[in-house]
């Protein structure tokens, strides 16, 4: 019994478990290094292929040809104007890796199944798409694409493809692969059931002649041109070794012919803490990109990234993968060490969204009317709303009104719109005219019941819950009571399907040219659509319908402007604002400039020689 | 042995029931002496009293409405005309318990009985009588006083209800402690002190509520389990099992996300995951009990059940039970500010556990005064009944009683 | 004790059914389907997509069947022994197949692979606290037992209960603004277990090219003082309360009276013999610490961003994220029971007197 278990025997145990675990860990570092011996070895054997097929090209004198080879349109490098431009800067310089921050690691890189917004900011900077926009005039230019014909009904799109396009692996870019691409995307096993959707309108798409695609539109739509231009295209050779559900199972099979390339296209995984890391094709069509690398670096917490931006260990903080909140940024703009060495601005972007107030026009879904079924009423609380106040006090001034779905930046708004006013007094008068009188403190509806209503929200919004509780206040002096309804996101959704809320208060991702369809026109209504407010008028859908089917630009913006009045007029929502985008971008990123969709491109930046700090 | 044999069946029950409980009431009074000898047992009753204080008389404490105002010339008292039915019926149990508690004359029980008909009167009719306006603008009085409007105004000790969110001065928010607002503001731009004082109402009514709905269901499924032995307990002893096993807190969130949370749909969900405990003991002691003497006569005479259940065995076993629901309460409190704090638990109300999930903003930035103050009142609270509950159990524990 | 051993893991499956199928119920029946795949980065929701996705993961995951078609659906999947199922969705053969936990319909991964990265940084937290836990409860209850009511003793005891009862929420939060901060102390890291950079360190510190590199121990080591710091005070404080009354009984019994008599030096006698016989009681609460500091590792996670199980819960709750919940309940519950009866087994063994046959 007493030599049952001694200290000596503990300490014992305890030596062996140490000694187990370092052992283990000692082997799992072994692993990595050889992870990585493996992945050198890749990288020096595509090398060493590059530098065989160039010195193969170099003896037949097939580079030199290649310049002077014309294809159908205009000089090989159309449409990288502003890219030729930046590297034609005294101290361009090429090297150095650009690096960035996500806050979620993206569930897949494989094209088009996953949505995640994360997931769509790497792959652009692999795939490419037949046309771009000028990010300042916003017309398109040619990328894959070098020409393009619009038929007279306009139904039908034929696109010529560039020449001497290939993709990161070598193989050629043909009018095979855009047809393999929209083929893949409207395969019904394919997991991507929203982006099917866009392409509801297309007919067939064929193949011409090698470099000569066709598509084929069933009705006239002003988005078929977007859609079709903007897609990303996938190289058949290499997609289509995969059946449908791998593809659907992968997790990281991403290969495209754009500047920057996976360097390992069929091994992904997402790895918490792993950074992203795309790197330089070499075999880009187009002009050489600066950098060697272009690293995405996972960074959860917000404040975390903050901390790593001004640290230094980040070159970018803002935009698409997630920015400073207005109070951050005032913080940042007061720090004088950082402004040194940053360059930080405020942008008005199309693609930021807007806010709004949805006026719930029925009790439910095909209830009674609401008080809100009045556009009068509806006009009345737009004016109660102290919009400029809300941007300057509760978004720090980083937000602008709007009056309008349409950002005002695009050709889409009617710029001769002026908003309704905050004007309280005004206001009354509208109500009164409604029927809404006050009786004592309470301002009561035409059926002489007292007004009140609940504003619902996403809970885990701090800034939207600041704004329900403004609104409360500011209702409050006009006699009307306005409860915050904060619900948790799947509970929400399930109200606003269930179209059982009073006042929602929500915000929409925004467009270049956005399509006010799918929220205000009548037939959304029905189903889990999205016009939740169940929004009816005929008017409107009539307009919506006809600015639909012209595919004309300069035809079809007069009827939006249209429109835009009739939002002004009719109210559907209280159009809020629409934040700015903040942005924080290290001075060591040259050839940063402002253009009229935000900042303009990567491929446009570059690290002057003397400013490069990550060498290989 | 022969009092009980001579014992007539009918007045049996009665008897033993009225002896047992004059002499617990005796015993009750020994723990009672005992337990409040012991300074940790005093600091947590003076903190806890005060609390109590504190919840009941909130409104009057911190408001934004001026207790008295003199206005155009009259005199009015916006504080009292909002007044919410649920303050005026705190105020009615706090005054008549207090009366009825000094004066000497009726018993006690009849005393009892008294205040559980006031109460239950004002909780029937308070809420139909007292109705307060439904629009606030608490703005309103500091504008007037700003403008001269107002000839002579008293204000409550902390002039701001904690859903003033100071529509007037919104840049006030998230201000560090000054001499207007003595804790600083919150992110709502609402006075922290404020916020905590109604807190403690939620704090104190969660703690108490929930645990009793535990110690109710947690007493009847132990009973039973303890006392019908057989495939009774065994189907108990799998439910107790389920409901300890199970994540605790993946069970509340997901009861929380069924329902959207309010105060007493907190509390039912938190007493109906926290029973367990108090099932075990209570099934421990009734399987010992069972086989004592005094039941078996029970039985014997043909007492009902619930009869034998709940007059004579419960109260010989209360004791493990009271201990354990004094560290309930304490584990009540922490759950529902650890849910308030993930963002799952309340968010209308003010609680200490959402005040302290503001404490840490987006960017990092760390305002100390929401960290400390909230974080400090449920500590203390908590404190406060483990001291209770550690001094409760050193009093009835028996074997430290022949040690002193 | 083989047949109560093999009765109590019998009785374990229709506990763990129990389990899952309330946690089941719970979810099916609370409002809001599937809502983290419609939200883009903003929480902003992209018009028109809403009725497509939806359609879609409800014909994928089943979401239109009766709720016990589906939990009848999430028991075949995870059974050794069912129905097998074809790639369509319908039922295949019937016989032995590869359990399997799902696919989590927010990430579209196999639930195994999130389970497999997030269960190991949940254990490594807790494992890494439990020698600190006994190892700061063992000496403090020794020490104070010795010194009975020694200035010491006076301080643990008035502490040891101080420390219980403070939130983890608030030590949490207070540690992260004062330590963690750049405004104060900035002394340690604010959330996550690694840095960014972590991937490419070696295990060991090296001086490397660009310079000292601390190596991925000590960076994850750096990384876990706070949390396992809120996660361990409360429960030594506990230890330390039980240490030294199980310490205190033992000195009041008979045979350390004997040994006294005997002559025994006061210091052999606890160190030889008290000592053994006090660690029962923390043998047997040591089953229950384990189940007990996952609960607790749940805020932790969620405080500190350390992506374990705990905080997979969480997130998989909020957004409704069934087969995940489901799983991250049947491994807690699997713990939860399992630790019960290793208690009960280890008590067993310890204490001769006690047997369940």
């Amino acid at each position: 019994m007493e030599n049952r278990f001694g200290i000596k025997d503990f300490f014992l145990f305890l030596l062996i478990a140490v000694l187990i675990g370092v052992v283990f860990l000692a082997m799992e570092q072994y692993d990595r290094q050889w992870a990585m011996i493996q992945q050198t070895n890749n990288l020096l054997n595509q090398q060493t292929n590059d530098l065989s097929q160039i010195r193969r090209l170099l003896e037949r004198g097939a580079y030199v040809s290649a310049t002077t080879n014309p294809s159908i349109a205009a000089s090989p490098m159309a449409g990288f104007e502003r890219v030729i431009k930046s590297h034609q800067m005294p101290d361009y310089a090429q090297g150095d890796d650009l690096v960035d921050t996500l806050s979620v690691v993206p569930e897949k890189l494989t094209p088009y199944i996953s949505n995640e917004a994360a997931s769509a900011i790497v792959q652009s900077g692999v795939l490419d798409s037949l046309c771009a926009r000028d990010p300042n005039t916003l017309e398109w230019i040619p990328q894959l694409s070098d020409s393009w014909t619009i038929s007279k009904d306009q139904l039908t799109f034929d696109f010529q493809i560039r020449r001497g396009v290939t993709f990161s692996d070598g193989s050629p870019l043909t009018a095979d692969d855009v047809v393999f691409t929209f083929d893949l995307i409207r395969n019904d096993k394919f997991e991507d059931p929203a982006l099917r959707s866009y392409l509801d309108m297309l007919g067939p798409v064929t193949k011409i002649d090698d470099y000569h695609v066709r598509f084929v539109f069933k009705k006239p739509y002003f988005k078929s041109f977007e859609t079709v231009a903007g897609m990303g295209i996938l190289s058949k050779a290499f997609y289509s070794k995969y059946s449908i559900d791998d593809l659907n199972n992968s997790t990281g099979l991403l290969i495209g012919s754009g500047p920057y390339r996976l360097p390992d296209p069929t091994g992904w995984r997402p790895a918490p803490g792993t950074p992203i890391i795309l790197a330089r094709n070499e075999r880009f069509w187009g002009p050489v990109p600066s950098f060697n690398r272009m690293v995405w670096k996972i960074i959860e917490n917000p404040a975390a990234r903050a901390t790593a931006f001004q640290n230094g260990d980040t070159d970018i903080f803002g935009g698409q993968t997630g920015g400073p909140s207005p109070d951050q940024y005032d913080k940042m703009c007061a720090d004088a060490a950082l402004l040194a060495r940053t360059h930080h601005w405020a942008l008005a972007v199309p693609s930021e969204g807007y806010f709004y107030l949805g006026w719930n026009e029925k009790q439910g879904r095909d209830g009674k009317p609401t008080v809100f079924a009045d556009p009068r009423v509806r006009r009345a609380m737009t004016m109660l709303t102290d919009r400029e106040r809300i941007v300057r006090d509760i978004l720090r001034g980083y937000a602008f009104v709007i009056n309008g779905p349409f950002s005002p930046m695009t050709p889409q708004a009617d710029p001769t719109i002026k908003g309704w006013p905050y004007d309280p007094v005004a206001a009354q008068k509208l109500l009164a005219e409604a029927g809404c009188v006050m009786q004592g403190d309470r301002l009561c509806g035409p059926d002489g019941k007292p007004i009140e209503f609940k504003i619902l929200y996403n809970s885990s919004s701090e800034i939207r819950k600041r704004i329900a509780s403004y609104l409360h206040d500011a209702y409050a002096v006009a006699g009307i009571v306005a409860t915050p309804q904060p619900q948790e996101w799947s509970v929400m959704l399930e109200s606003i399907n269930n179209r059982q809320y009073d006042v929602l208060l929500g915000a929409w991702t925004g467009d270049i040219e956005g399509d006010p369809y799918q929220i205000f026109h009548s037939s959304q209504i029905a189903g889990q659509g999205d016009n939740f407010i169940q929004y009816s008028d005929p008017k409107m859908d009539a307009v919506i319908e006809k600015a639909r089917a012209i595919v004309d630009d300069s035809l079809r913006m007069p009827v939006w402007h249209e429109a835009d009045r009739l939002f002004h007029e009719d109210e559907p929502y209280t159009f809020l604002f629409m934040e700015k985008d903040l942005d924080f971008i290290d001075d060591r990123c040259h050839g940063v400039e402002v253009t009229k969709t935000g900042l303009n491109g990567s491929l446009e930046w570059y690290v002057p020689q003397s400013l490069q700090k990550y060498h290989d | 042995m022969t009092e009980i044999g001579t014992i007539t069946p009918l007045g049996h029950g009665e008897l033993l029931a009225t002896e047992s409980a004059s002499s617990s009431r005796s015993y009750f009074r020994q723990i009672v002496d005992s337990v409040l000898r012991r300074v940790g047992a005093i600091l947590g009753a003076i903190w806890i009293g005060t609390l109590v204080l504190l919840a009941v008389f909130s409104p009057l404490i911190a408001n934004s409405h001026p207790c008295l105002m003199e206005k155009d010339g009259h005199w009015s008292s916006p504080m009292l005309a909002h007044l919410s039915a649920g303050d005026v019926i705190l105020q009615t149990l706090f005054w008549s318990g207090a009366v009825l508690y000094f004066i000497p004359k009726p018993r006690r029980q009849t005393r009892l009985i008294l205040w559980i008909c006031v109460s239950v009167l004002a909780i029937g009719i308070f809420p139909f009588i007292i109705n307060p306006p439904t629009i606030v603008e608490y703005q309103i009085y500091r504008e007037d006083q700003q403008a001269g409007k107002i000839e002579k105004v008293f204000y409550a000790p902390i002039p701001f209800s904690p859903d003033d969110h100071l529509f007037d001065q919104m840049e006030m928010r998230l201000t560090a402690p000054s001499r207007i607002h003595w804790m600083g503001t919150t992110s709502d731009s609402a006075d922290l002190l404020s916020n905590m004082i109604y807190a403690t109402r939620i704090a104190l009514s969660i703690g108490f509520i929930s645990t009793g709905i535990a110690l109710i269901i947690g007493v009847i499924i132990g009973g039973l389990m303890g006392y019908y032995v057989g495939w009774i307990d065994l189907l108990g002893m799998r439910l107790v099992e389920i409901f300890d096993a199970i994540p605790t807190l993946l069970l509340l969130l997901c009861f929380v996300a069924i329902f959207t949370p309010n105060l007493y749909i907190m509390m039912a969900i938190i007493g109906a995951t926290s029973w367990v405990g108090y099932a075990y003991f209570i099934r421990a002691e009734f399987l010992s009990l069972r086989q004592r003497d005094f039941v078996q006569a029970a039985r014997a005479a043909g007492l009902p059940v619930r009869s034998i259940l709940f007059r004579h065995m419960l109260p010989n076993g209360l004791t493990p039970l009271i201990v354990s629901a004094s560290f309930g309460v304490a584990s009540a409190i922490l759950v529902e500010s650890t849910l308030s704090f993930l963002g799952i638990g309340l968010v209308n109300e003010a609680s200490w556990g959402n005040l302290l999930n503001q404490a840490v903003g987006e960017g990092g930035t760390f305002y100390w005064w929401i960290a400390l103050y909230p974080g400090l009142a449920i500590f203390l609270t908590v404190f406060a009944y483990n001291l209770i509950g550690e001094a409760l159990r050193d009093a009835l524990d028996p074997k430290l009683q022949e040690n002193k | 004790m083989f047949a109560y051993i093999i009765r109590r893991l019998l009785l374990m499956f229709p506990t763990l059914l129990g389990i899952t199928a309330l946690v089941f119920f719970t979810m099916a029946f609370s409002p809001g389907g599937i809502g983290g795949p419609l939200l883009d980065r903003s929480g902003n929701m992209r018009g028109g997509q809403q009725q497509y996705i939806r359609a879609y993961y409800e014909k994928r995951y089943g979401l239109n069947q009766p709720k016990l078609v589906q939990y009848a659906r999430w028991l075949n999947l995870i059974s050794p022994i069912g129905f097998r199922s074809n790639d369509d969705g319908t039922l295949g053969s019937f016989g032995l197949k590869w359990p399997s936990l799902g696919e989590s319909m927010q990430q579209h991964r196999p639930v195994m692979d999130l389970i497999a990265e997030s269960l190991p940084i949940t254990l490594l937290l807790n494992l890494i606290s439990i020698p600190f836990v006994y190892g700061f409860g063992v000496v403090t209850g020794i020490i104070s037992a010795r010194h009975r009511g020694g200035w010491y003793d006076t301080a643990t005891s008035l502490s040891q209960l101080a420390s219980w009862s403070v939130p983890t929420i608030w030590a949490g939060v207070m540690l992260i603004g004062l330590l963690a901060n750049r405004q104060y102390i900035k002394l340690f890291p604010t959330s996550g277990l690694h840095e960014p950079e972590a991937v490419f360190m070696p295990f060991l510190p090296h001086f490397m090219a660009r310079g000292w590199n601390c190596g991925w121990l000590f960076d994850t080591a750096w990384h876990l003082v706070l949390p396992v710091v809120c996660l361990s005070y409360g429960s030594s404080a506990f230890l330390t309360k039980l240490m030294r009354g199980s310490i205190l009984e033992n000195l009041d019994s008979d045979y350390v009276r004997t040994a006294r008599a005997k002559g025994v030096a006061e210091r052999d006698v606890l160190y030889r013999h008290v000592f053994r016989n006090s660690l029962l009681a923390l043998i047997t609460v040591a089953a229950s610490i384990l189940p007990a500091m996952i609960g607790g590792s749940v805020v932790v996670e969620s405080i500190f961003s350390i992506p374990g199980m705990g905080k997979l819960g969480v997130d998989s709750v909020q957004f409704r994220d069934r087969e995940v919940v489901m799983a991250v309940t049947l491994i807690g519950g699997l713990i939860g029971l399992l630790s019960q009866i290793l208690r009960d087994i280890i008590y067993a063994m310890a204490d001769p007197r006690v047997s369940y046959e």
